[in-house]
């Protein structure tokens, strides 16, 4: 059989007394934009930190192109190809545009026996990607402190879709973006699917993942308690799944 | 190139710049009120001062950039020296003693590190309890003498701090160095984005993928290196090392880094802002020496000055929000 993308199986998570992450079975095929969605408290962001190696399982398995992998370290999650825009964890405010994009991959040049960082590619780099993404900054040498929190978000995206190799993750990505900024951001994640990406795309706007998801997974208080392909159901059973726990059809 | 960017990143926004006005300005200052202070024998003499303490600023303020402190420095620099001494004294050759007393001050520094990492304590305090641990057991080991007298004659001595033309001392030499060194890779290599990234939020650092730990263990290993530089090079000036040596200099060389615009909170500050609160410590050290002042206005400039700063940063800060 064919193994999707990204299998994580039987996952458990426990915070103190707190279980954040019940057996969890979720999967991501090749090409496929997932939707994440569930009340707030429900464990979306628990589960794909646990992707990213944030935080390990309890227990459970994680498959990864059909091998099963242990993810130590977010840093071992960018080498397997996942990028992720984290709900809050997202740029260092102090710090200049370039510099926040290319943190952790900054391209070098030598310099006799030392390595310095290419600051010219840097921002050459950082102003085009976000130039072609039609966000608009002034200077790629600005601290991210002086932008507003949809350019933020705007910045952060763009940097996960440019080093985005294989699995891109959006934990809430819209919920800081103006109308026109979150439509830009449902583009780009089509954009990238027909780049050959797969999304994780976490939300609580169900017309958001409803539009651009192919299917959709619902947490429910640490446990997955339903997933379809979106042509299955209709946007008010996914509501009715999400408010009560049913697919109000039935 | 892109002159509309630069004009968005003034230096004169920045923190370092206002300590380069104060740098001028007490220079201009001691120059009217002391005479004979506009000369190289002064320039001397204050990087006499400044190499010693600016080996140990160094060190602390990268480790402030990454967002941690230091305070057993000035425990560390005495202890380390009192290695040096005593193995001398015992008649093992330089070229292995003063490596050893090196490795020695680096080992300390990577302790509190440790201490830091693995337990999550804040480095204010744990190095606050290294501080008191290793002085209290120079007391204990140095006993009713309170001085080291080191008798013997050493190259190494030599080439670290000894007077070369002009009372230009080796030292200053070795402090040009190092700034160089520590410039360049904080402002110009990924390791110095790290640093950077690491102080201004940990935990966004990790997500990314930096190796948080090793880059905080690193640094706190460096500082531990620098003050036990600092030490063998006071201790080849004075040629001998007593139990309360380097006491209060952590808290000089904290000013010193916060003079010149090095954030207590982590994240922001540059090297050679701290070099220029070096300087400036160094300048009032001098100058009052030289106008003939009485040794205690000394802290009490030093304090004035830092006070100074901290409000002239704020405003800064403030106004680029
Ligand atoms: N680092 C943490 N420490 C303790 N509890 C946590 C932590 N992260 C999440 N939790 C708890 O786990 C549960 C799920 O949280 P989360 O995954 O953030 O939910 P969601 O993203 O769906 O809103 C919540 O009860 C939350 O309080
Ligand atoms: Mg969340």
């Amino acid at each position: 059989m064919a193994f999707p993308l990204v299998k994580m199986v039987n996952i458990s998570k426990s915070f103190g007394t707190v279980q954040a992450l019940n057996q969890v079975d979720f999967e991501v095929d090749y090409k496929e934009v997932m939707g994440l969605v569930g009340d707030n408290g429900a464990g979306k962001s628990t589960l794909i930190k646990i992707l990213t190696g944030v935080f390990q399982p309890d227990s459970g398995e994680i498959f990864f192109e059909g091998k099963k992998v242990r993810i130590r370290s977010p840093k071992e999650a960018r080498e397997l190809g996942i990028e992720t825009v984290y709900q809050d964890l997202a740029l260092l405010p102090l710090m200049s545009l370039a510099r926040n994009f290319f943190l952790g991959k900054e391209p070098v040049k030598r310099l006799g026996p030392v390595k310095i960082l290419d600051c010219q590619k840097m921002k050459e780099i950082t102003s085009q990607v976000l130039q072609d993404l039609q966000i608009s900054i002034r200077s790629p040498e600005e601290p991210i402190a002086i932008l507003s929190g949809g350019e933020r978000q705007s910045v952060a995206i763009g940097r996960a879709l440019y080093f985005g190799a294989k699995l891109l993750i959006l934990d809430e990505p819209t919920s800081a973006l103006s109308v026109r900024e979150t439509n830009r951001v449902l583009d780009y994640i089509l954009a990238s699917k027909e780049k050959g990406l797969s999304i994780i795309f976490i939300t609580h706007n169900i017309s958001h993942v409803y539009s651009v998801a192919d299917r959709i997974t619902i947490l429910d208080r640490g446990k997955r308690v339903a997933q379809f392909y979106k042509n299955e159901v209709s946007v008010e059973e996914v509501i009715g799944f999400i408010r009560f726990g049913y697919k109000g059809a039935e | 190139m892109n002159k509309k960017w630069i004009g968005r990143n003034k230096f004169g926004r920045k923190p370092e710049f206002g300590a380069l006005v104060a740098f001028l300005t007490i220079g201009v200052g001691f120059s009217l009120a002391a005479k004979g202070f506009f000369s190289l024998a002064t320039l001397a003499s204050v990087l006499t001062v400044v190499a010693e303490l600016g080996i140990v600023t160094l060190g602390i303020s990268i480790l402030m950039i990454t967002g941690e402190f230091d305070l057993s420095v000035g425990s560390n620099l005495a202890i380390s020296s009192i290695v040096a001494g005593r193995l001398l004294q015992q008649g093992l050759i330089d070229i292995i003693a003063i490596p050893i007393a090196l490795l020695f001050g680096t080992s300390l520094g990577i302790i509190n590190g440790l201490i830091v990492v693995k337990t999550n304590i804040p480095s204010f305090i744990a190095t606050l309890g290294t501080m008191m641990f290793w002085r209290g057991i120079i007391l204990a080991l140095t006993g009713g003498h309170p001085t080291i007298p080191y008798f013997g004659h050493s190259l190494i001595f030599q080439i670290l701090n000894s007077r070369t033309i002009l009372d230009f001392r080796t030292s200053a030499f070795w402090f040009v160095g190092l700034c160089l060194i520590a410039h360049g890779v904080i402002s110009r290599t990924a390791y110095g984005n790290w640093v950077y990234a690491i102080g201004g939020n940990r935990e966004i650092a990790y997500t990314l993928g930096l190796p948080v730990n090793k880059v905080r263990l690193f640094n706190f290993a460096f500082c531990g290196m620098m003050a036990a530089l600092a030490g063998l090079m006071q201790l080849a000036r004075f040629q001998s090392v007593d139990a309360l040596r380097g006491q209060g200099l952590e808290l000089e060389a904290i000013a010193a880094s916060v003079i010149g615009g090095v954030s207590l909170r982590g994240g922001l500050g540059s090297v050679y802002g701290a070099i220029l609160g070096v300087l400036i410590v160094g300048l009032v050290r001098t100058g009052l020496l030289m106008a003939k002042a009485p040794p205690y206005w000394y802290q009490a400039f030093v304090g004035l000055i830092l006070i100074i700063a901290m409000i002239v940063n704020r405003r800064i800060q403030a106004s680029q929000q």
